[in-house]
């Protein structure tokens, strides 16, 4: 599914790069857990499988993408097969939850009767119905982060980049949130979380990458989080 | 087969235009919605942005209201050729004839000893010493032919006219030069070439004002787009299209052209009018500029609304264009 071999990016001829030569390969419907310190090269990552950046040299291909052949007027496409959760939910302010989960709808040019069909299932399967009115500054963290993830699936991408999503959250709604990834994921989505909790990684139980120096220093199937 | 596959064709390019008309309704929805969703914001962009066109709508009207001014002054320098006081109407008509025949020349009159002495004598109605003067003069005005011209600046073939013509050589007065001859010349094209420059210094001065105006709105414009970076932003990472993301900003932005439009030609015409009287008592020509400014009113206001316009969509996609890149 997602597939990177030898990437690395850097920001300046002089400066040390920010990931340097890292491979990875994450099979379809993998729930997968990247840790690291803060500037260790996560976000760099991210932005890659985005196309948010575009790597100084390697390969990455993502759902059978190749981002080297992938021209820059296609990159709105390839966005919308990736479904993006950020820690500060980056929900439009102005717009009810129906109208932000309906945004990413709007986008792809679907009709108002397909988003009246698709986004009360979505709102549902994130446990906000009868939300669909209030505005993001009258949810909680958790309900706005529920809006967020709603926003990212209404589509079905085939894959899910969460982004410290559990960064702003108390524990309890945290765990409500990685719940619901779980959720997704057994869906058939395919989860990278990254996160700086020790205690979800250690509870969780999934394969875990630990990014370091812009380098992949451990990769373990059922892992947890090392410092 | 075939015919099913040509249908099928037909119907996917039915669903695209179908869906880029949804897209297009959707850009236009959001943006008014945003217009509205923002009041303060809305309420200060529409605001600079009737300044602006209230600016270009004063600085034209000044422009035409100078040059009109100008011109009329120019028509004022007089052109005069002394002919002897003696001299007829009947016997300068040939001369009048060949001046007229100039193309430069707009009209020609005469105006005899009698007529000079009568005007003059009018023109100092409240000076009773000069009026006593011209009753007990001997010598008397001369006759004298006056030349109103197109181009004020532009006297060469007057000259030639009156250093060739045999005619007019009888009975030119010869104790005074035509006006735009020697030492006079120096006085009339004075005044000429000052309505010259003031007609170069509105010129520039409504390329700056409407240069400076346009930069302000279009700094509002780019303000109000930094605020909602980060909307821009995340629309990118879900995977809006850059049209997608840009279109309501320029809707909105057109938005307050059109608006800022109405109440800049209302404020413009309300000053217009009511300076009319005002200025043409100080000799300014306003008259003819706010005459058909006035009959072409509603040209006025599609010329105001298309400006407006262009700026809002000029500023709204140069404004975006930093934070669309990938």
């Amino acid at each position: 599914m997602i597939l990177l071999d030898r990437v690395t990016k850097s920001y300046g001829k002089d400066l040390k790069p920010a990931l340097n030569r890292v491979s990875l390969h994450i099979e379809p419907n993998e729930f997968v857990i990247i840790v690291g310190t803060s500037g260790a090269g996560k976000s760099t990552l991210l932005k890659l499988l985005t196309r948010e950046e575009k790597p100084s040299s390697g390969k990455i291909v993502v759902g059978g993408i190749d981002y080297d052949t992938l021209k820059d007027k296609h990159i709105p496409l390839l966005r919308r097969k990736i479904g993006v959760v950020f820690q500060d939910f980056k929900l439009l302010p102005q717009r009810t939850v129906f109208e932000n989960i309906a945004f990413a709808l709007e986008i792809a040019g679907m009709t108002s009767r397909e988003i009246k069909n698709t986004v009360p299932k979505v709102i549902e399967l994130v446990g906000l119905t009868g939300k669909e009115k209030s505005f993001p500054h009258e949810l909680s963290g958790g309900e706005r982060q529920r809006v967020a993830i709603a926003r990212a699936v209404v589509r079905q991408p085939k894959i899910l980049i969460a982004d410290e999503p559990t960064g702003n959250l108390d524990p309890k709604h945290s765990w409500d949130i990685i719940r619901l990834l779980e959720k997704i994921n057994r869906y058939g989505t395919t989860v990278l979380l990254t996160t700086h909790n020790v205690d979800i990684v250690n509870k969780l139980k999934r394969r875990v990458i630990t990014i370091e120096h812009g380098k992949v220093t451990s990769d373990q199937a059922q892992g947890s989080y090392r410092q | 087969m075939s015919r099913n596959a040509s249908s099928a064709k037909a119907l996917a390019q039915q669903r695209k235009s179908r869906r880029k008309w949804l897209t297009f309704l959707r850009i236009f929805k959001y943006g008014v919605s945003n217009f509205s969703r923002n009041a303060w914001l809305t309420v200060a962009a529409t605001a600079v942005m009737t300044i602006t066109l209230l600016i270009i709508f004063i600085t034209f009207v000044a422009q035409n209201v100078l040059a009109d001014t100008a011109t009329e002054v120019g028509k004022r320098i007089p052109r005069s050729i002394y002919l002897t006081p003696e001299t007829t109407a009947k016997q300068a008509q040939p001369i009048i004839d060949e001046i007229k025949k100039i193309k430069n020349v707009e009209d020609a009159t005469f105006i005899s000893s009698a007529e000079a002495r009568a005007d003059y004598a009018l023109q100092n109605k409240q000076n009773n010493n000069t009026l006593d003067a011209i009753s007990e003069a001997t010598n008397r005005l001369p006759a004298t032919i006056r030349i109103s011209l197109k181009d004020v600046n532009d006297t060469n073939e007057l000259v030639v006219l009156v250093d060739k013509n045999s005619t007019l050589e009888k009975y030119i007065d010869p104790l005074r030069k035509p006006t735009f001859i020697g030492e006079r010349k120096k006085a009339t094209s004075t005044i000429a070439s000052w309505t010259a420059f003031a007609q170069k210094v509105g010129i520039v001065a409504s390329v700056v004002f409407v240069s400076i105006s346009s930069l302000i709105i279009f700094n509002t414009i780019r303000m109000a787009i930094f605020n909602r970076r980060e909307e821009i932003q995340m629309m990118k990472l879900i995977g809006a299209d850059k049209s997608f993301i840009r279109g309501p900003f320029v809707v909105e932005a057109v938005v307050y052209g059109l608006i800022a439009a109405f109440i800049a030609t209302a404020l413009g015409f309300v000053f217009m009018i009511a300076s009319v009287d005002k200025l043409q008592s100080y000799g300014v020509t306003i008259a003819p500029t706010a005459d058909a400014m006035i009959g072409y009113a509603p040209l006025v206001l599609l010329a105001m609304i298309g400006v407006g316009a262009l700026i809002g969509i000029i500023s709204s996609l140069l404004a975006t264009r930093r934070y669309l890149k990938i």
